[in-house]
C-alpha cells in the first residue's frame, strides 16, 4: 500500500514555522513532544533523513494521537527502514487502536527484508489478533515465501479468522503449490460455513488462473 | 429493495456477506476500505452499512464517525463486522456509532437476521 501525501493546507504557514525552530537531529527529536500538531509533523519529516532517530520516532508514535502527525512519523519510520524499525514496530500490532495498527501493517509491508526474518515467530503468536495481523501483513509484502508461509499456517492453524484470512491472501497470492493446502483446510473446517466458502473461492481462482 | 455497503478489505468476506444479503433480495455495493465507501456513498441513499474494523486506508470506526459527523449518512444504520470480539472493541464501536456489533465468522442466519432487523427485507 502506497504512503498518502499530506497537504499543506490547515497548517498555518509551514516554511515560516520550520524556521522558526532548530533544525539539528537533537532539535528536532525535542520538537516531537511539541505541543503544536504542525511542529511535532514537520519535525517528523525531517528525522526521516536520520537513521539515528528511529527510537525517537517510535516512541512518539506509541503516542500520538493527531492524524496528520501520526501519518509523517509512519511515513519517517518507513523511510529509515531496516531491523530496528521492524523490532519497535511490531509491539504496536497489538495496539487497541486500529489507526495505529493499520499504519504500522503498512510500513511493514514495505520492509519484507526486516520483517521475513520476523514472520515465523509473528505467525505463531500465542494471540490470534496477532496472527491475523501477521497475515494481513502477507497480503501486500513483497516476498517470494509468503504464499509457502500462510499454506504452512493453514496446516496448524485452529482459529477460524486467522484461518479466514489466510485463505482469503491466498485466493489473491496463491499458487497451485497451495492448492493441497487450501482443500485439506477446507476439508478440516467442514461445519464452518465462511471456510467453506472463501475456500471454494480461493481455488477456483487459483485454479482458472492456471487455465 | 433494500441498498447496502459491504466494506471490508478481504475480497472472500465481502463475496460471502454479498451472496447472503443479495439472498434476501437487496441491492449490495462493496468497497474495499472507508475511504472508497465514503467516495461510493456520495450522492445516494443508504439503508445499511456492514462494516470492517481493521482495514487500510480508514478503518472502520473511522468510517463510521465520518459517517456520524456529516449530513448524508448519519442516520443510515452501521453493523460492524469484526475478528475482534473483546468488550473493547464493542465499545469503540458503540462509541464510533455503530448501531450492532458482530463477530467474524458470521452465521448465515446471524447476518441476515440482522440485516433483517435494520433494512427489512425486499418485498416487505
Amino acid at each position: 500500500m502506497g504512503l498518502v501525501k499530506r497537504q499543506e493546507s490547515g497548517q498555518g504557514a509551514p516554511e515560516r514555522e520550520r524556521r522558526r525552530h532548530g533544525r539539528a537531529p537533537e532539535d528536532l527529536v525535542r520538537q516531537l513532544a511539541d505541543p503544536d500538531p504542525a511542529v511535532r509533523r514537520w519535525a517528523a519529516r525531517d528525522l526521516a533523513a536520520h537513521p539515528g532517530a528511529a527510537d525517537a520516532l517510535a516512541d512518539a508514535l506509541e503516542g500520538e494521537r493527531d492524524p496528520a502527525v501520526r501519518q509523517a512519523l509512519l511515513d519517517a519510520l518507513a523511510a529509515i527502514g531496516g531491523e530496528a524499525v521492524a523490532e519497535r514496530l511490531i509491539p504496536l500490532l497489538r495496539s487497541e487502536d486500529a489507526g495505529l495498527r493499520n499504519g504500522v501493517i503498512e510500513v511493514l509491508q514495505g520492509m519484507p527484508e526486516a520483517v521475513a526474518p520476523r514472520m515465523a515467530r509473528l505467525l505463531e503468536d500465542e494471540d490470534p489478533d496477532v496472527r491475523i495481523f501477521a497475515v494481513d501483513i502477507c497480503r501486500s509484502l513483497p516476498h517470494p515465501d509468503t504464499p509457502r508461509w500462510l499454506a504452512g499456517l493453514l496446516g496448524r492453524e485452529r482459529h477460524v479468522n486467522v484461518v479466514g484470512t489466510a485463505i482469503d491472501v491466498l485466493a489473491e497470492i496463491g499458487g497451485p503449490e497451495e492448492l493441497p493446502a487450501l482443500r485439506a483446510v477446507a476439508e478440516r473446517f467442514a461445519d464452518e460455513p465462511f471456510v467453506a466458502f472463501s475456500a471454494k473461492v480461493a481455488i477456483r481462482r487459483i485454479e482458472e488462473g492456471r487455465a | 429493495m433494500a441498498r447496502i455497503m459491504i466494506v471490508d478489505d478481504a475480497a472472500t468476506v465481502r463475496m460471502y456477506h454479498r451472496e447472503l444479503v443479495e439472498a434476501l433480495g437487496h441491492q449490495v455495493v462493496e468497497a474495499e476500505n472507508g475511504i472508497e465507501a465514503l467516495e461510493k456513498a456520495l450522492g445516494a441513499t443508504w439503508d445499511l452499512f456492514l462494516v470492517d474494523v481493521n482495514m487500510p486506508k480508514m478503518d472502520g470506526y473511522r468510517l463510521v464517525r465520518e459517517m456520524r459527523s456529516g449530513e448524508d449518512l448519519r442516520e443510515v444504520p452501521v453493523v460492524m463486522v469484526s475478528t475482534e470480539a473483546k468488550a473493547r472493541d464493542k465499545e469503540q464501536a458503540w462509541a464510533a456509532g455503530a448501531n450492532h456489533y458482530l463477530v467474524k465468522p458470521v452465521r448465515p442466519e446471524a447476518l441476515q437476521a440482522v440485516v433483517r432487523a435494520l433494512a427489512g427485507e425486499a418485498g416487505a
